[in-house]
């Protein structure tokens, strides 16, 4: 017994207490951050990063919130930077302390929930929009009209990911309205459309990357991620931006106020947004990271591509997916329950 | 009569019994056995079978972040395995080697309030006294881990361990008792040798219940302590690998050889 106390005394004083010089905690979605960019990172600055997994957006803020969390950078999706700000978790950024923050693509500048990047940098983004098997279908991939409104060749062909949020912010785009719009007639429009269309619609699953690829279905709502695995696996696959509005995310790296290693933190922020690491990041975790000039420093089955770089025409129709709330996520539960059953 | 009434009435001659059983059968085990057979596909897909391959075994043996989350959950398992056993065993002769007294029953329901409290309900109560904890004293080291998984472990130790001490003969510690033992020296001696399978069944499922656990431990690791658990579970928004389910593979045979472990001894002692 005397032993075995000795032996967990001695466990837990070897783990944790004092942070030693040269440290970075960073709160990070699970295999989400390239190892050869972190292994560059600390070679270069000889400071040790430790990375921690979060799940959800939710377990990591109330981690964050809760105090004392020990970590100094996180990476929350879009919509929760606002909320760390707001509740005053998250330090206002001493931009000269960031030299490459000049990198940040024009488009991400002046995002709605950081103007002027005070508060975070870009990590990845993405989309949402359609993947379409063009050998099937030779008309305008550009629309959500592909699931919405079915034409005659997709009939019965089309899958639609059971994924709530970003399918009805598809369909209130395709309608005229704003994601998460309160307005009853757009949502009535939404709702009559989806139930129509839903009988010539095949499936809802997921697996969207392995049946675009075996052309199991002609084209599905899909992410721009799954379908550059799907047409890297099967070039008949291409992605479509709905022209109606598209669905966005993005993930932004934020500096915590109770940062232990606030320097190091700096250094950090400044190396990821440095256009040869941001292509590092990308390179593994496969989506765009908002940095310009790093394409050229990207795999060459990354670079160019549709999926991950929208055409010029395209990008503005983009729109944030947000978790909606009150009135708005009402009428969204309604209509995924009605199309549900 | 009536007696042959009883009798008649096992559950076994039921009509559907069979059906029902097998159907449960194969809604709890068909999906273990499919990720099972899925962590040994040659392709990328977690659900498209492409071959033989020990391939995943190989990803994930070689992955550093695996190996690391690996080692944290076998140190939190051993130490709560240990505590939690201790803790238990006391509490079992604090409450069936003595009279009956006032209360006995809330202290049994609070000893296991683990298993009935949600498990997200601790988790939030622990992570707002731990970060308390941490901000006054500093400390983040794996204690915390250890502390709030022996705390969940104890009735998973206790109850093997109790209801060893039930079904054993008191004669014996009478005897020991009559023969000017002192109470140590009968615990020593006598009750304590004849709980040891009770004992070791009680860590083993705490050592397994550790293991298994994610929420908790979601809530209030600190920074660089994910479990294996905590691991596989940050995995789940990007692209799943078969890698995945060849960790949880390799989970599940170990679960199984302990809880296995667990079954040969407590028949044993029968």
């Amino acid at each position: 017994m005397k032993t075995t106390l000795t032996a967990l005394a001695l466990l837990m004083a070897g783990s944790g207490l004092a942070h030693a010089e040269g440290e970075l905690f960073l709160y990070n979605w699970g295999n989400y951050t390239s190892p050869d960019m972190i292994k560059k990172f600390e070679e270069k600055y000889g400071v040790k990063v430790t990375i921690t997994d979060f799940d959800s957006n939710d377990t990591a803020l109330a981690k964050v919130e809760a105090g004392a969390s020990g970590f100094d950078l996180v990476v929350p999706s879009a919509g929760f930077v606002g909320i760390y700000a707001e509740k005053g978790l998250i330090e206002e950024l001493d931009l000269s302390k960031l030299p490459n923050h000049k990198n940040i693509a024009p488009e991400w500048m002046n995002v709605e929930w950081d103007q002027g990047r005070k508060w975070s940098v870009p990590w990845q983004w993405g989309s949402t929009g359609m993947s379409v098997n063009v050998k099937d279908y030779t008309g305008d991939i550009n629309t959500s009209s592909i699931f919405m409104d079915p034409p005659p060749e997709l009939q019965g062909k089309i899958n639609v990911i059971p994924e709530m949020g970003d399918v009805l912010a598809l369909a209130t785009m395709w309608a005229g309205g704003n994601v998460c719009s309160e307005d009853p007639e757009v949502m009535k429009k939404v709702r009559d459309a989806l139930l129509a269309a839903k009988p010539k619609w095949m499936s809802m699953d997921y697996s969207t990357v392995e049946k675009m690829t075996n052309h199991d279905y002609s084209a599905t709502v899909d992410w721009n991620g799954s379908s550059l695995r799907s047409r890297l696996a099967n070039p008949d696959v291409a992605y479509g931006y709905p022209k109606e509005g598209y669905g966005l995310w993005m993930d932004n790296v934020v500096l915590l106020k109770d940062a232990k290693n606030t320097e190091n933190a700096y250094l950090f922020l400044d190396f990821i947004m440095d256009p040869e690491n941001a292509a590092m990041l990308s390179a593994f975790a496969r989506y765009a990271n908002g940095i310009s000039g790093s394409e050229a420093f990207m795999p060459d089955d990354m670079k160019s591509t549709p999926e991950l770089f929208p055409p010029a025409e395209f990008k503005d129709k983009g729109q944030f997916v947000t978790v909606c709330t009150g009135k708005a996520l009402d009428y969204q539960k309604a209509i995924w329950t009605e199309l549900q059953k | 009569m009536a007696d042959r009434a009883k009798r008649s009435f096992a559950v076994t001659d039921l009509p559907g019994f069979s059906t029902i059983a097998i159907l449960v059968f194969v809604a709890l085990y068909a999906p273990i056995l499919i990720m099972t057979l899925y962590s040994f596909n040659a392709g990328q897909s977690v659900a498209s079978w492409e071959g033989w391959s020990l391939d995943w075994y190989r990803v994930a043996w070689g992955n550093e972040e695996v190996k690391k989350a690996t080692l944290i959950s076998l140190q939190v398992a051993a130490a709560a395995a240990v505590l939690s056993t201790a803790l238990a065993t006391l509490a079992a002769l604090g409450t069936t080697r003595r009279r009956n007294f006032r209360g006995q029953t809330f202290i049994y329901v609070m000893i296991n309030q683990p298993l009935m409290v949600p498990e997200i309900v601790t988790a939030v109560a622990l992570l707002l006294v731990t970060a308390a904890i941490k901000k006054a004293t500093g400390y983040s080291g794996l204690g915390y881990l250890i502390m709030a998984h022996t705390a969940f472990c104890i009735p998973f130790a206790y109850l093997p361990i109790r209801a060893r001490l039930e079904g054993m003969d008191t004669t014996l510690e009478t005897a020991a008792a009559d023969l000017y033992a002192s109470s140590w020296q009968t615990f020593r001696r006598v009750t304590l040798p004849l709980l040891m399978p009770g004992i070791f069944a009680g860590a083993m499922l705490a050592f397994v219940t550790s293991l298994d656990d994610v929420v908790i431990t979601e809530f209030i690791k600190s920074p660089g302590q994910d479990t294996l658990p905590t691991y596989m579970l940050g995995q789940l928004r990007r692209a799943m690998k078969p890698d995945v389910n060849a960790i949880s593979t390799m989970l599940l045979v170990f679960t199984l050889v302990i809880l296995s472990a667990f079954f040969l001894l407590s028949r044993n002692r029968k």
